[in-house]
């Protein structure tokens, strides 16, 4: 069974994969730094290709509200949450929602808190 | 977006859609009669899906596994392959019927109306198939509540389809003549294939024109999220060929573990590529894609 820190740290790195112009946490952020994810993912620093800078990734940042997302990443956050769980999730029975931010998901999805 | 160059676009296809309407009616086809099904198969004895198309073949998974284990893999591939375009073919009559008898597209109705036809024909097939031998797998793509202009709406219903028709095709293709398989498999790819060819041809041909009326009027913006929308369509069409609940039922341990290895194995991944490769081609050769949609490989 993996932790909530474990967890969080997974989802992180797939959303910073995904969003490519979002960046990991910097000092001085108000929202709570949660590290950088130690599992060999690319470093996620803020981007230098030109590319527009939506900001540090928190665990509350709107993913799909603000369209740093698309609905055609669901499919591998879905494996990906059942990875991390152990179990299939009903997608009959999802939520407009329940796909909000990292928070929403580790406590929707992953029977934790939203405090890490 | 111009009016008239929409019109121009949609008139240059009236030829192609009346010929195509010509042969469906020409091949016209009643499901419930055209097909003896077998009272039961044998998912242990019997090749369901060519083993080359497995998402398992040339990974280490697949040296692990015994003759009897690599066909009931192929069995229920073959009712995820359904289950896949049962699902894809649910989306693609919605937005047919949608778009029958719209001011703007009503020169090509009658051709619409051929194509929900032979999807939902296409669907009795595959859910013939996994209702009596097996399950429908469930799809994890969710409908987004994204709205875009109309005319980007149109242009990306049209270009996901015949994505996601081409990659379908080529399976169809290879399974449809392949004799190792079961007769029923080879049937449903055999006629879906005969069949699609014509929605193919109408796909690219409308997506070609559709892109040419619409694109001009779009801006940076607009073109970087439709070429976004389109290469992350790749993704999730491919990953829907490697689901666990298919592992599950073959009785692999870890299903996420073994979709994920066999998702990023390389002999699978240049197995997408070379699927992909025809509609990537005609994606670039267009001006639609800049580039290869690479996460999908």
């Amino acid at each position: 069974m993996r932790s909530e820190k474990e967890i969080r740290e997974t989802l992180r790195s797939w959303v910073l994969s995904k969003a490519k112009n979002l960046h990991g946490s910097v000092p001085g952020n108000s929202a709570p730094d949660h590290g950088a994810p130690d599992d060999g993912a690319p470093d996620h620093g803020a981007p230098d290709d030109g590319a527009p800078d939506d900001g540090a990734l928190t665990d509350s940042t709107p993913l799909f509200e603000e369209r740093r997302l698309r609905s055609l990443h669901l499919p591998e956050l879905l494996l990906l949450l059942e990875r991390l769980r152990g179990e299939p999730i009903d997608v009959d029975d999802l939520r407009p929602g329940d796909f909000r931010d990292i928070d929403t998901l580790v406590s929707r999805f992953c029977g934790v808190g939203v405090t890490a | 977006m111009s009016q008239a160059r929409l019109k121009d676009a949609i008139a240059s296809l009236t030829d192609t859609a009346a010929r195509l309407s010509h042969l469906s009616q020409r091949s016209y086809q009643n499901p419930y009669t055209v097909l003896d099904w077998p009272t039961a198969v044998e998912p242990e004895q019997e090749w369901f899906s060519s083993p080359e198309l497995l998402s398992l073949y040339g990974t280490p998974l697949w040296q692990g596994l015994d003759e009897r284990t690599r066909r009931r893999l192929a069995f229920h591939e073959a009712a995820n392959f359904y289950s896949l375009n049962i699902h894809g073919e649910k989306s693609l009559m919605q937005g047919l019927a949608a778009r029958l008898y719209r001011r703007d597209l009503a020169e090509v109705a009658d051709y619409l109306h051929h194509f929900l036809d032979e999807e939902n024909k296409h669907s009795i097939f595959f859910g013939g198939f996994c209702t009596r031998y097996a399950r429908v797998y469930r799809t994890r793509q969710i409908a987004g509540t994204q709205t875009r202009p109309r005319d980007v709406e149109d242009f990306l219903f049209f270009a996901k389809t015949m994505i996601f028709e081409e990659i379908a095709d080529r399976y169809n293709w290879i399974q449809g003549r392949d004799i190792r398989l079961h007769q029923v498999a080879r049937f449903i790819n055999n006629n879906h294939h005969f069949e699609e060819s014509r929605h193919l041809i109408f796909g690219r041909q409308l997506v070609a024109a559709l892109w040419s009326a619409c694109a001009p009027d779009w801006d940076g913006a607009q073109l970087a999220d439709v070429r976004g929308e389109l290469e992350q369509f790749f993704v999730a069409s491919w990953r829907e060929y490697y689901n666990p609940d298919v592992y599950a039922d073959v009785g692999l341990d870890d299903p996420w573990g073994v979709a994920e290895l066999a998702w990023a194995e390389p002999s699978q991944r240049e197995h997408r590529r070379k699927v992909s490769s025809k509609c990537g081609h005609f994606l670039i050769t267009t001006g639609i894609l800049t580039k290869e949609p690479t996460d999908a490989f």
